[in-house]
This record gives structure tokens, C-alpha cells and sequence, in this order.
């Protein structure tokens, strides 16, 4: 269990985060949403240990890691934009941190991560000749190798487009599922955060907007910001698609009733 | 968990930063004390003598014209070559002709093309006798003139070049839609976006012949320059070491406002989103005239330097003309010389070698370190100042400095000075490409498990692995061609090539000066090829780039 108790932060007087609390249980997976600017980027920094804490505790199972170094967490990340090394092939990418544990993961637990991830084909392909779908796949795989007691993403679907999005976002959740391993996902995406994690903390301006599962935040939005920018933004997307699936929605509805 | 974070960074921060206070600030300094100070105290006299006497301000005069029109003939011909290759559509071989024989003069001394010139111009000259007569008077502002503009061709055409590359070629297209005349249409999409880079050329020539001193050095004549004053009160018949700093000092003057000048200009540039390729309009008599004005161009500049290839295989210019080898025997079978060839090898290993080192150590604090902004402001005011010093005040104030020193009469301090005179270019290449690279890796590879010093090895240094090549052969070659420092502090033991031909001069030893040039010039065109090879198999996988 991941706990952050009156987290505080601030650059040069500016308030970034001011008291942030919460809990987050064994494999759970929790997207931070909010948009540009409302701390969400230096939250996911703080529990992964890059930003420093200027006030509060960070617990995992009770023991306090806030003055942990960040390879001392054993906590680990996805960039955005991956960051895979473009001197080494996708294979010898997920491979990476096996020269300083090499027994870390067994070559079998590798063999496993390639074939959920259906890497196999793409494994000697050099990183500039993989798409971002299959980038992406290599950094997940790279990461999950070092088998990390918490796993968290940064903006993980923004730069990838329409169908791959969901057969990611799938994957995800395979992964937490069958490795019950705690994601925690940045994103500014309303519809990613609600249709991917058990639960989603909302933050604005610094401060926790709400923190709760999706289908709570859909029926009993805490306040007015999560009514006027989450609510409203899945309010007009449902309208967009209902009014182009007009005639089959009805139809699916008529059948429905029967 | 902050402090232990960057101490590798650290150590090396500190490691340059004394390099650079040792062997930059220090002899600065003590040029500056020369010219202020003599044996009863502070004293402004120095200054006064070398300005009351009136051929010192004539000299500064001629070089303030001669280094003035060079920069704008240079501007004119190599925008004449950049706009060739990027808006015409002539013949592909032809363009790649143009790249390499424009830059083919940086692999030779600046000496070795006033000899040439010489030797071509002169009046038993190579052109001369194919012409029927001297063409003209190449003593004094004719000859420097071609010296400088062959010199400063090179990096005029680069730069021109490369901005020229990057102007969004679909402005052409919209100016032309909007019903531009052609000569608008040119003003509007080649010319104003290219302002910013015509003045950068100019100043970057005119700092280039105003500071040089291979070109003087050979057909100066009695036209007096600031190189050749400074060179004859350090090294003439009567020495006048107090009035020699005086003229350093203010040889540097127009070299910081030059370089200061060149820092404002990068403000202005016009940096285009996108770079789109577009057909370019055909036109026969276009690409014909631009075939025709690059070639002439060309063929004047390769012309001058024919002359290497010609006198040291003939028997005795221009007397008996039959072909021989004897002249390259005997230099190759003369141990003095052949050892002056064996040190300006080593010296341009070592300051590759060590140089390249100290600029990725300086670019990796900049680039991709968390050290203070303070400490990223040393390391880029260190490449900025270095940039401005003329090698000539740089060789000057190492020997003022370092006379007495273990290290006055040995390699180290032709390499360390060489370090210091081109540290600003390959830093800034460094930089750049280590900038370019994702910010996250370090990030990533810690939680791996690597240390920062792994990280370096593994990920880091092989990306900037064609970088590290390139700034390896820019230190090479140009330690090998320089002369205008180390004039100053290379002894009867550690002479190279460039201050060995200063000498042969002297003896009037022409056929060894250009044995020996195109010695040099070898060594450059294997050393580049060779780098060009490693760069290529390295990064063979990738999409070739069209880019020079």
C-alpha cells in the first residue's frame, strides 16, 4: 500500500502542491488527471523519487521513503517519450537492466513479457524502425523486467493514435492484473483516466479535486471543477458519437427493452 | 541524497575550470601586465609609443580595409556557391563538386597559399607563364585579397550553406502565388531570411583576416597588416616585448566586437518551423549560369593552388621543367624533416585526443547535468571568451607567460594552446547533439541499476559516438594546418610542419615548403576519409540525411 501524507511542494515561492493525501491500495490502478499545470507531472516526480519532498511522508507498507534515494525506491517509470536508447535493438533495450541485476527477472519471465507484449517479431529491429505503439511496448517491457514494486506512467497514450490507444490501454491493464502490480498513470485525458483505472485522482490548482472510482465521479461529482471540465468534456464526447450513431444507438436501445 | 548525486560532474567541472584559469586566464593576464607595466611601475607608455609611431596605425588602417573588402568579395562568391546547390537544379556531380573543392583549402596552412599565390602570380609564376604575362601585382592588397578570400571561403560557404538549407523553400512558392516579380520573389524568400547570415559571414571573414597570419606572413609585401607588426615585435631582429602585448591588446579589440557583434546576430535569426522541400521551378539558363560563375569560381581557387602539385615533381621551376621524384626523396629521406612531419602528427593526435575529451567533459556539463546555472554560465562564458582570442595573442601570451616553465620547451604546450585556440567550435557541436538526445535517459538508466558513469558508457557516448568522431577530426586537422599560435612557442625540438615552412622560407626552400604542404594535406584528406568511414559504418542503418 502507497501512502502520501501532507505532501507538500514548491519551486521559488510558486506553490505547486499544497497538502496532498491519499492512499493507494496493492495492484490498484490510479490515473492522476488534471489539466496543464495543475501538479499532476510533479506528483508522479515525487513518488518516483526524481523531485524531492519539501514537506510531508511517503509510505510503501509503512515504511517511510520519502528521503529514499530514487533507485533505493525500487519503484519505476515509463516516460511519455520512452526514452528507449537508439545504440541498442529492442531486445537488448528490455534487456538493459539485466547487466546490474541480472538476477532480477529469469530469461523465462523475459520470454513471457515479450509474448504478452508480442514483441517477438520486433526484437532485433533497431528502435527507429519500430512504431510508437511497439515503442512503447519495448519500454513497457524494459521497465517491467526490473519488476518494480510500483509501476508508474507518464502520459503513456498521448502520443499514440486512435486504435492503438485502446489495444494499449488493454495491455495496461493485463499487466496490472496478471502481475497485481500498482500502476499510477499521469494523464490529461478525462476519458483514458475513467475508462482505465480503478480509481482517479482528480487534482487542480495543487489540490486534490476529488479522489474516487470512476463510475462515483461520474454520478456524484465532488465540486465544480470536476462538473465543468471532466463531466462537461465526456458530456460532449458521448454527444458527438450518440448523434453519429443516431439510428443504430436507437436501434441497439429498442433491442434492449426486448 | 542530492550532494552525492553529481560528483563525477563535479570533479570534472572543477578539472576545466583550472585548465581554463591556468592555461587561458593566467596568460591572458599576463600579456595585459606587459603592455601596462615596465620596470618603475604601472605606465601607459607602451601604449603611447606604439601609437605615436605612425606606421603601427597605417598597418592597423590596412588591415582593418584589406580584412573589410576580403569579408564581402568571400560573402558574394560563396553565396554565389551556397545558392548554386541549394536553388538550382544543376548537375548532382557538379554539386558535390562544389562542396569538396570549396572546403578543400581548410586542410592547408594559410602559409602554404601565399606561396602559392606566389608561385602561380609571381613573375616566374605557373599561371603566369600559361597567361603570357603577370596578370597582376601581387605583393601587398592583391595578393592578401586572394590569400584571405581562398581562406575565409570555406566557412562563409558553410555557413551560408547551411542556413540557406534551412529556409522553408515554400516561401518561394507562396511569394510567387502572390504574384511577385522574380526579382521580389528572390529578395523576399532567399535574400531577407539570409540578412542575418550575411552579416555573420562577414564578420566571421573579416575576424579571420584581420587575425591571420599564414597570408601576410608570405605575400604581405610592404603592405604592413597588425599580424605582421605583432609577429616583428616578438620575433623580428629588435624585440619589444612591452609594445608586442600593447599590439596584441589591441589586436583584440576588433576580435570582441567581432565576436560579441556575431553573439547579437544569432538573436535575429529566422528560425523556420518546418523545412520543406519543394521542386524548384525548372530553368536551363539558371542552372547553366550558376554552373558556369561556380566553376570559374573554382577553377580560380584550385588554379592557385595547382602550383603544389607542379613545382616539387619538376626538376627546377621554372627553368628545367622535366618531371622527378628527387625533390620528394630527398625529403623523404631527410630525417630533420621527416621528424618535423612525425611531431605535427603527434601534436595533432594528442590534441585530438585530449581535446575531445575535454569537450565532451564541458559539453556533458551543459548539456546533461543538473549542476548549477552558474556553473553551465562558466563553461559557456570559457567558449565564448576563447572563441574571441586571436591565436596570434594566444601564442603571445603563452610564451610570456610559460617562459621559464618545464613545459616551455615541450609538446605539451603546443597542445594545451592548440585545446584552448579551437575549444569553442567542437564544444558547441558537443553540446548541441548531447541537447538533442532525450532528457530521460540518465533517469532511466539509474532506475536500471547504472551509475552515472555507466550511463556515460553505455548510452550516452555511443549516441554521440559520429559527434565525438567529427570534433576528433576537427581538433586533428586543424592542429595540423594552424600557425598563428604556436609560431610563438614551438622550439628547435618541437617544431611542426607550419612553423618548420616559416623557417624554410627564411632559406627560400620553396620545394620542401610544398612537399611539406602536401604532406599535410594528405594526412588531412586520409584522416577525414578515414573518420568519414567510421562515421558511416556506424550509422549505416539509419535513413541517409541529404546534408554536407
Amino acid at each position: 500500500m502507497l501512502k502520501l501524507e501532507h505532501i507538500k511542494k514548491s519551486y521559488d515561492k510558486t506553490t505547486i502542491l499544497k497538502d496532498i493525501s491519499l492512499t493507494i491500495g496493492d495492484g490498484e490502478i490510479v490515473s492522476i488527471l488534471g489539466p496543464s499545470g495543475s501538479g499532476k507531472t510533479t506528483l508522479l516526480n515525487m513518488i518516483l523519487g526524481i523531485t524531492e519532498i519539501d514537506e510531508g511522508q511517503l509510505y510503501l507498507d509503512d515504511k517511510d521513503l520519502t528521503n529514499t534515494p530514487m533507485e533505493e525506491r525500487g519503484f519505476n517509470i515509463v516516460f511519455q517519450d520512452y526514452a528507449l536508447f537508439p545504440n541498442l535493438n529492442a531486445y537488448e533495450n528490455i534487456i538493459y537492466g539485466l547487466r546490474n541485476k541480472p538476477n532480477v527477472s529469469t530469461m523465462e519471465e523475459v520470454d513471457e513479457l515479450i509474448e504478452l507484449l508480442e514483441l517477438r517479431e520486433h526484437l532485433t529491429k533497431k528502435i527507429d524502425q519500430l512504431s510508437g505503439g511497439q515503442k512503447q511496448r519495448v519500454a513497457l517491457a524494459r521497465t517491467m523486467v526490473m519488476k518494480p514494486k510500483i509501476l508508474l506512467l507518464d502520459e503513456p497514450l498521448s502520443a499514440l493514435d486512435g486504435v492503438i490507444k485502446e489495444s494499449i490501454k488493454e495491455r495496461i491493464k493485463t499487466i496490472a492484473r496478471d502481475y497485481h502490480l500498482t500502476t499510477i498513470i499521469v494523464t490529461h485525458d478525462p476519458e483514458e483516466a475513467l475508462t482505465l483505472s480503478d480509481r482517479v485522482l482528480i487534482i487542480n490548482e495543487g489540490q486534490i479535486s476529488q479522489y474516487a472510482k470512476p463510475e462515483e465521479i461520474i454520478q456524484e461529482p465532488k465540486n465544480k471543477f470536476v462538473r465543468d471540465f471532466i463531466l462537461n468534456q465526456l458530456e460532449i464526447k458521448k454527444n458527438n458519437i450518440y448523434s453519429l450513431f443516431h439510428t443504430e444507438m436507437e436501434t441497439a436501445v429498442a433491442y434492449q427493452v426486448v | 541524497m542530492k550532494k552525492s548525486k553529481n560528483i563525477e560532474l563535479k570533479i570534472i567541472f572543477i578539472g576545466i575550470l583550472l585548465f581554463f584559469l591556468t592555461f587561458f586566464l593566467l596568460p591572458l593576464l599576463s600579456v595585459i601586465q606587459k603592455s601596462v607595466v615596465d620596470s618603475e611601475g604601472v605606465t601607459l607608455s607602451h601604449f603611447a609609443e606604439v601609437l605615436q609611431g605612425g606606421s603601427f596605425l597605417q598597418a592597423l588602417g590596412n588591415s582593418l580595409l584589406i580584412s573589410a573588402f576580403s569579408a564581402v568579395v568571400t560573402t558574394v562568391l560563396a553565396f554565389i556557391l551556397a545558392y548554386s546547390i541549394q536553388y538550382t537544379n544543376m548537375n548532382g556531380t557538379l554539386k558535390k563538386f562544389i562542396r569538396t573543392a570549396t572546403i578543400l583549402p581548410m586542410f592547408l596552412p594559410t602559409i602554404t597559399y601565399g606561396f602559392a599565390i606566389i608561385y602561380s602570380f609571381g613573375k616566374e609564376g605557373l599561371l603566369t607563364k600559361l597567361f603570357g604575362r603577370q596578370l597582376f601585382h601581387l605583393y601587398g592588397f592583391n595578393g592578401l585579397l586572394l590569400g584571405y578570400v581562398i581562406y575565409t571561403l570555406p566557412i562563409s560557404f558553410m555557413l551560408l550553406q547551411n542556413t540557406m538549407h534551412y529556409i522553408d523553400k515554400k516561401f518561394t512558392v507562396v511569394s510567387r502565388i502572390m504574384g511577385d516579380s522574380v526579382i521580389r520573389c528572390f529578395f523576399t524568400s532567399v535574400v531577407r531570411p539570409m540578412l542575418g547570415t550575411f552579416a555573420a559571414s562577414f564578420i566571421q571573414c573579416f575576424f579571420l583576416c584581420f587575425t591571420d597570419f599564414g597570408i601576410p606572413a608570405s605575400v604581405g609585401g610592404k603592405f604592413e597588416v597588425v599580424a605582421g607588426v605583432l609577429y616583428n615585435e616578438m620575433l623580428g631582429s629588435i624585440p619589444d616585448f612591452n609594445n608586442g602585448a600593447v599590439v596584441a591588446i589591441i589586436m583584440l579589440l576588433p576580435s570582441v566586437v567581432s565576436i560579441t557583434m556575431l553573439k547579437i546576430l544569432e538573436k535575429y535569426n529566422i528560425r523556420y518551423n518546418k523545412v520543406s522541400e519543394i521542386e524548384l521551378k525548372k530553368s536551363k539558363l539558371r542552372d547553366m549560369g550558376f554552373s558556369v560563375l561556380s566553376i570559374v569560381i573554382l577553377t580560380c581557387i584550385l588554379s592557385v593552388f595547382a602550383v603544389i602539385f607542379v613545382i616539387p615533381f619538376v626538376e627546377e621551376w621554372p627553368y628545367r621543367t622535366t618531371f622527378t621524384m628527387a625533390h620528394i626523396r630527398q625529403v623523404l629521406s631527410d630525417s630533420a624533416l621527416l621528424s618535423v612531419y612525425g611531431n605535427s602528427i603527434y601534436v595533432s593526435i594528442l590534441t585530438a585526443v585530449i581535446g575531445s575529451a575535454v569537450v565532451y567533459g564541458a559539453a556533458l556539463i551543459t548539456a546533461r547535468s543538473t549542476l548549477s546555472v552558474k556553473c553551465k554560465q562558466i563553461i559557456e562564458g570559457i567558449a565564448l571568451v576563447t572563441n574571441t582570442i586571436p591565436g596570434m595573442v594566444l601564442g603571445i601570451a603563452f610564451m610570456l607567460s610559460f617562459k621559464g616553465t618545464p613545459i616551455q620547451n615541450g609538446f605539451i604546450i603546443i597542445i594545451v594552446c592548440n585545446l584552448v585556440h579551437f575549444f569553442s567550435t567542437p564544444y558547441l557541436m558537443m553540446k548541441s547533439s548531447l541537447e538533442k538526445m532525450n532528457v530521460s535517459w540518465e533517469t532511466t538508466a539509474r532506475l536500471m541499476g547504472d551509475s552515472w558513469f555507466k550511463t556515460i558508457v553505455r548510452v550516452v557516448t555511443p549516441n554521440a559516438y559520429t559527434t565525438i568522431l567529427e570534433i576528433f577530426s576537427y581538433y586533428f586537422v586543424n592542429a595540423m594546418v594552424t600557425i598563428s599560435a604556436i609560431i610563438f612557442i614551438a622550439g628547435a625540438k618541437t617544431m611542426v610542419i607550419t612553423t618548420k615552412i616559416k623557417e624554410l622560407q627564411y632559406y627560400n626552400k620553396f620545394n620542401d615548403v610544398f612537399v611539406l604542404s602536401l604532406l599535410i594535406l594528405l594526412t588531412n584528406i586520409v584522416v577525414k576519409g578515414m573518420i568519414q568511414f567510421l562515421a558511416n559504418r556506424k550509422s549505416n542503418n539509419k535513413t541517409k540525411k541529404e546534408e554536407s
